[in-house]
């Protein structure tokens, strides 16, 4: 039932959309329904509702129609609500108190065979959004304020590459790291590929720049213990050695990276004849013994398996740099790989694959239901492609592990509630559209934390979560649609913490008030997605703009 | 918003005022910008259905998919069935139903109001912690375990709100309620009990040798 106080005015606006709907539907029948539905106050059909026209005859309607309710029938809400709420907000009329109906994409598109139907759809659906929106409420946006000082937790060159931009960009930053030296994996690692760059002095050029930030306050043989709030405010308590610090914190990127599996028990894993790339890479570092001139590398050892079924990505890669890097140290050396598909995307991986060969190494597929059989001093192996059983001579054998996730992966996706997949990896907010944000607003990831990356990724990755990080830190403090859970019944609210239990946001929890525990919507995190609305066992949570008595409103009017 | 705020009270209310077919579709999962949403929406249309096809609607009147927003011939396919599916059934209460018109549609106020009500909003909310972490003891249930308790409570609490909806319109014996609703009188006696134990219903008289009892006020 709309609200009795008040006289409910609404204005209904018919686009045409050119031909894209006048073209399709009766335009004249639904302008003359729309006049029939109860609080209808005025009625309008436009050319183009969103063009200069249309916007000034909303505006000019609002005030000499003296409208408190708007209906667009048009298009979608995706690209244009935004345009008519805030036309709505210029003539003085709260942005919320604007409802839209897609009579396009719903009508017009779907059923452009289908006028007649067609046109008793968009009937259907303009009578439910005059419907709801005499039941809709004003809201007011909601602004917070953010602390102006990043928390970047781990310091390889994801982290480091996101805690430089950040500081580079004025903003105060904290960086977390576990070890007791700035630079993770770097340290370890020989070369980079495919430029074949000095990985020690890349790293020391870094780890200085950080060091010597004024902006960047570094913590080592450190960890985040706690992190309580959302965007803009957390507090943060960092362990050290000299105790627990406590910092106000307004973003958070996660670059906590990965580590290399060790292939305990796999291929008589020893470290010593037999290793992994990591511990070639220091061989290749001090420079390779003089008497390894056999060496056999093996792919997939221990990735792409039932427990771990997905591919690594950058192990491949890494093989043929260090493959090239043994032929460079001793040309006279044999090197075979043996794999079971070979992942060198990109142009210049490619080319250095292709280099490769041109030096002589060995590519060598084999069937993962037969693998290597890794003997003293040689690996057999049946070759695929020929089908032919090989013995091949090896002084050393270098194991092609993948990166596994980090230790302690989820205890943070805990500590920060974000969450991580099946691997331990973290996950993102989408794959192609929020690929280094969190769906948690405020946190977001880089390098191999989300997923086996290479230095060169990891950097992009470093600099396009500071990048990310720092909207809501350039802004100074984030404005968050009302749309959103509310505590319409707090009396009814028993404190339970269902809802809290399965928001996905971490935006609920309990708190205790004078009248007992009660559940507390924290607006900043909150999504709108209406899952504790539609929980709560009280009734007494709902979601703004989507009551239950507006749901049932529409459900109504459909079914009239 | 998300499937995930598609209440089975607010479902159950539409298919009483007539509704034919409701058809849920989200994301799939994991691939969802609203995380877990969808979970919790196939959770309670699946529990919905249930209870529907208990009270005697066709179950296939709800239905919960999935497709992304990139598939549209995915998404025109499973509109294509789902309308096929109900012009198939006809319109609720017809022929297609266990239940004809007009007492499927008490029925789905029944079941409107088991869904509305405390008992069962609390268990499915509660299936996600049972399922993932236990109960405040740590015990972690199957989901056969969770099922077989839901089918109970299904049966129990429709029969409750038949009782319930029955004294609303006046005060009854147990044996008139027993044989108003088909129910057996010891089960009759046993949801009284309780219910008079959380104070919803009263013993208004004793009229020769049985007691006869009312809704509290506050129910009424």
């Amino acid at each position: 039932m709309p609200n009795k106080e008040e006289n409910i005015r609404i204005g209904v606006f018919v686009c045409h959309c050119g031909s894209n709907i006048a073209g399709y539907l009766n335009m004249e029948e639904l302008g003359a329904y729309a006049e029939t539905l109860p609080h209808v106050a005025f009625v309008k059909r436009n050319l183009y509702t969103c063009s200069e026209g249309g916007i000034n005859e909303i505006k000019k309607a609002i005030k000499e129609q003296n409208l408190n309710r708007v209906v667009v029938a048009s298009c979608t809400p995706r690209t244009h609500e935004p345009l008519f709420r805030s036309s709505c907000a210029e003539a003085g009329l709260n942005p919320y108190l604007f409802e839209m109906v897609n009579i396009r994409d719903q009508c017009s598109w779907v059923h452009m065979q289908q006028r007649d139907d067609g046109t008793a759809k968009a009937k259907d659906l303009i009578r439910m959004g005059v419907a709801k929106s005499a039941l809709l409420e004003p809201q007011q946006p909601i602004i917070s304020d953010v602390t102006l000082r990043a928390l970047v937790m781990g310091a390889g060159i994801a982290g480091m590459t996101s805690a430089l931009a950040l500081a580079n960009r004025g903003y105060e930053v904290v960086l977390v790291e576990r070890e007791e030296r700035l630079g993770g994996m770097l340290n370890v690692i020989n070369k980079l590929g495919p430029s074949m760059a000095d990985a020690a002095s890349f790293a020391e050029e870094k780890i200085k720049a950080v060091q010597s930030h004024k902006n960047i306050t570094v913590f080592t043989k450190a960890r985040v213990t706690e992190a309580q709030g959302f965007i803009g405010k957390y507090k943060v308590d960092i362990e050290t050695e000299s105790g627990v610090k406590k910092i106000d914190i307004g973003v958070i990127i996660v670059a906590t990276g990965g580590r290399l599996l060790v292939p305990e028990g796999l291929y008589n894993y020893d470290g010593k004849k037999v290793i992994t790339q990591l511990e070639a890479e220091t061989l290749l570092k001090q420079g390779l013994d003089k008497g390894i001139n056999n060496v056999v590398m093996i792919q997939c050892a221990g990735g792409r398996t039932k427990e771990k079924p997905y591919c690594s990505r950058i192990c491949c890669q890494t093989a043929v740099k260090n493959a090239i890097m043994i032929k460079e140290q001793n040309p006279a050396s044999k090197v075979s790989i043996l794999y079971r598909d070979m992942q060198m995307y990109g142009v210049e991986n490619e080319e250095l694959f292709r280099d490769s060969r041109a030096k002589g190494i060995r590519y060598i597929k084999y069937d993962p239901e037969d693998p290597p059989q890794v003997k003293d001093g040689s690996v057999q192996v049946f070759h695929s492609l020929l089908g032919l059983k090989m013995d091949l001579a090896a002084d050393l054998v270098v194991l092609s592990t993948p990166i596994v996730s980090q230790e302690g992966a989820e205890a943070t996706s805990q500590l920060l509630r974000v969450p991580i997949d099946d691997n331990g990896f973290f996950l993102e907010g989408h794959v192609k559209l929020r690929p280094l944000d969190f769906a948690t607003d405020g946190v977001f990831l880089a390098g191999s934390a989300r997923f086996p990356a290479n230095i060169r990724e990891a950097v992009a990755q470093g600099l396009g979560a500071a990048s990310r990080a720092s909207i809501p830190l350039s802004k100074g403090s984030v404005v968050v649609e009302p749309i959103i859970s509310i505590l319409a019944n707090e009396d009814a609210c028993r404190g339970c913490g269902l809802c809290v239990a399965l928001c996905p946001y971490g935006a609920l929890e309990i708190r205790k008030t004078e009248k007992g525990r009660k559940v507390h919507v924290i607006d900043v995190a909150c999504k709108g997605c209406g899952v504790c609305a539609s929980t709560c066992y009280q009734h007494a949570l709902s979601v703004n703009s989507f009551t239950d008595d507006q749901i049932n409103a529409q459900i109504n009017a459909f079914l009239e | 918003m998300c499937t995930g705020r598609v209440d089975p009270a607010l479902v159950a209310g539409a298919f009483k005022k007539g509704l034919d077919g409701l058809l849920v579709v989200g994301c799939y999962f994991g691939d969802c910008h609203y995380i877990s949403g969808n979970f919790q929406a196939r959770a309670k249309m699946d529990f919905t259905r249930k209870l529907l096809k208990h009270i005697g609607v066709n179950e296939e009147r709800l239905a919960f998919r999935q497709c992304s927003s990139g598939e549209a011939s995915v998404f025109v396919d499973l509109i294509g069935k789902f309308d096929e599916k109900i012009r198939e059934l006809g319109p609720i209460g017809g022929g297609g139903d266990r239940l004809k018109a007009p007492e499927i549609f008490e029925k789905i106020g029944t079941a409107q109001a088991v869904l509305a009500g405390e008992k069962i909003r609390w268990v499915i909310g509660k299936r996600t912690p049972f399922l993932e972490s236990g109960n405040m003891y740590g015990e972690i249930f199957t989901e056969h375990e969770f099922n077989r308790a839901i089918d109970m409570i299904i049966v129990e609490e429709t029969e409750v709100q038949e009782i319930l909806a029955k004294l609303r319109q006046g005060s009854q014996s147990v044996t008139d309620l027993a044989k108003a609703l088909a129910i057996p009188s010891e089960r009759i006696f046993r949801y009284i009990t309780a219910l008079k134990r959380k104070n919803m219903v009263t013993l208004e008289k004793v009229s020769g040798r049985s007691p006869i009892f009312q809704l509290a006020p506050q129910e009424v």
